[in-house]
């Protein structure tokens, strides 16, 4: 009797218990978080000590997710012309600031301000629960804008100090 | 209970007023007369600093209200208990209000879940509200089909939770957006789509405005 129990335990028993089908999840990451996470774009770090790299640092390790999202600026033009991403978290934040670095680049400052969540959340159908995410993209994309403007206007201010000096 | 059947008569009057305009004024006085129940004042010790807690430098920090994240108000921080208890009791009410509800009609699609500290209102197609405690911020998060996702903070002076950057609170959020879904629920109605489905659905979600904000009507 034992051996019976520990069969039906271990399902092995035949005929007895009705081998289960694989419950296909209902929730899956869409076609473009897969590709981002697999192919992400623009990963990697500046120097943060570059006068023309803004950095964005946004998130929390204890919530779990962090994004450091880095904009390289003409200094002409004022444009952004590269941008590169390092993310801790889940999928749909990585594919969040992934997305973040493609947009951004070839853009102006100011521009790059209005891009909003929802437009990432679109892009990348994310569900409810992960909306969070690219809340956090839209946060990080500011953060080095700010970082990059305080940057500008720090440079600006030496450089006039400098030139009233020799002047 | 008894106090509801009487604003059911209202609701029913409400939906039989024939042009739409009318019908919004109205529903706009019912609003209004929708005053907050007031949150229990919690017993608040002087803050400490949680250990678990650790924030990035710079850009978070810097005062702004518009763009990026709010800055952070150390005075306020709760500690990690009565964050619990405020939260818990927020979201727990919330869920037996919506339950309720959901007892009492039948929405499409119609489904509360609370699992995981995680509380899922499924509206259909009208879409799914996600809200969980982010207990290392001391937060409330939101996710709404409507206005995206919103982080709130609990508000001492207002004994609300108030996401910052709207400065919008949690409960009226909940409300407005709930009174915007009916109007959209309307608009079908009087358009001759779904017909039999969003009149109910209308009146349903009319009801959840009052369950979730019911505790005037008890008086």
């Amino acid at each position: 009797m034992l051996r019976l129990v520990a069969k039906r335990l271990l399902g092995t028993a035949s005929g007895d218990i009705p081998s289960r089908p694989l419950q296909i999840l209902p929730r899956l990451y869409h076609e473009n978080v897969i590709d981002h996470y697999n192919n992400p774009r623009n990963v990697g770090s500046f120097d943060k000590n570059d006068p023309n790299v803004g950095t964005g640092l946004v998130g929390a390790p204890a919530c779990g997710d962090v994004m450091k999202l880095q904009i390289k600026i003409d200094e002409e033009s004022g444009k952004i012309v590269d941008a590169c991403f390092k993310t801790f978290g889940c999928g749909s934040a990585i594919a969040s600031s992934s997305v973040a670095t493609e947009w951004v680049k070839g853009k102006s400052m100011d521009e790059v301000l209005t891009i909003k969540n929802t437009e990432i959340a679109k892009h990348l159908s994310l569900p409810p629960v992960k909306l969070h995410c690219s809340m956090l993209a839209e946060d990080a994309i500011k953060a080095a804008v700010k970082d990059a403007e305080a940057k500008r206007a720090k440079t600006n201010a030496t450089l006039k100090g400098a030139d009233v000096k020799s002047g | 209970m008894a106090s509801r059947l009487p604003l059911l008569r209202r609701i029913s009057k409400l939906f039989k007023a024939p042009p739409p305009a009318p019908l919004r004024s109205s529903r706009r006085s019912l609003s209004l007369r929708f005053l907050l129940p007031q949150a229990p004042t919690p017993n608040v010790s002087p803050w400490s600093f949680a250990s678990s807690r650790s924030f990035c430098s710079g850009p978070l920090n810097i005062p702004q209200d518009s763009q990026g994240p709010a800055p952070i108000d150390y005075r306020s921080v709760l500690l990690e208990d009565e964050f619990h208890g405020l939260a818990n009791s927020t979201i727990h009410d919330l869920q037996e209000k919506l339950e309720e509800y959901g007892d009492v009609v039948e929405l499409d699609g119609f489904d509360v879940d609370y699992g995981n500290e995680v509380l899922t209102l499924k509206l259909g197609a009208l879409g799914t509200y996600v809200m969980n405690k982010q207990t290392p911020n001391r937060q409330i998060w939101l996710s709404s089909p409507i206005s995206g996702p919103s982080r709130f903070d609990w508000d001492h002076n207002a004994q609300a939770w108030v996401y910052r950057r709207t400065k919008a609170n949690l409960l009226k959020l909940l409300e407005s957006e709930l009174e915007q879904l009916c109007d959209q629920l309307q608009r079908k109605i009087t358009s001759n789509r779904f017909q039999s489905i969003s009149i109910v659905a209308y009146l349903e979600i009319v009801h959840v405005i009052v369950l979730v904000t019911g505790r005037r009507y008890d008086i």
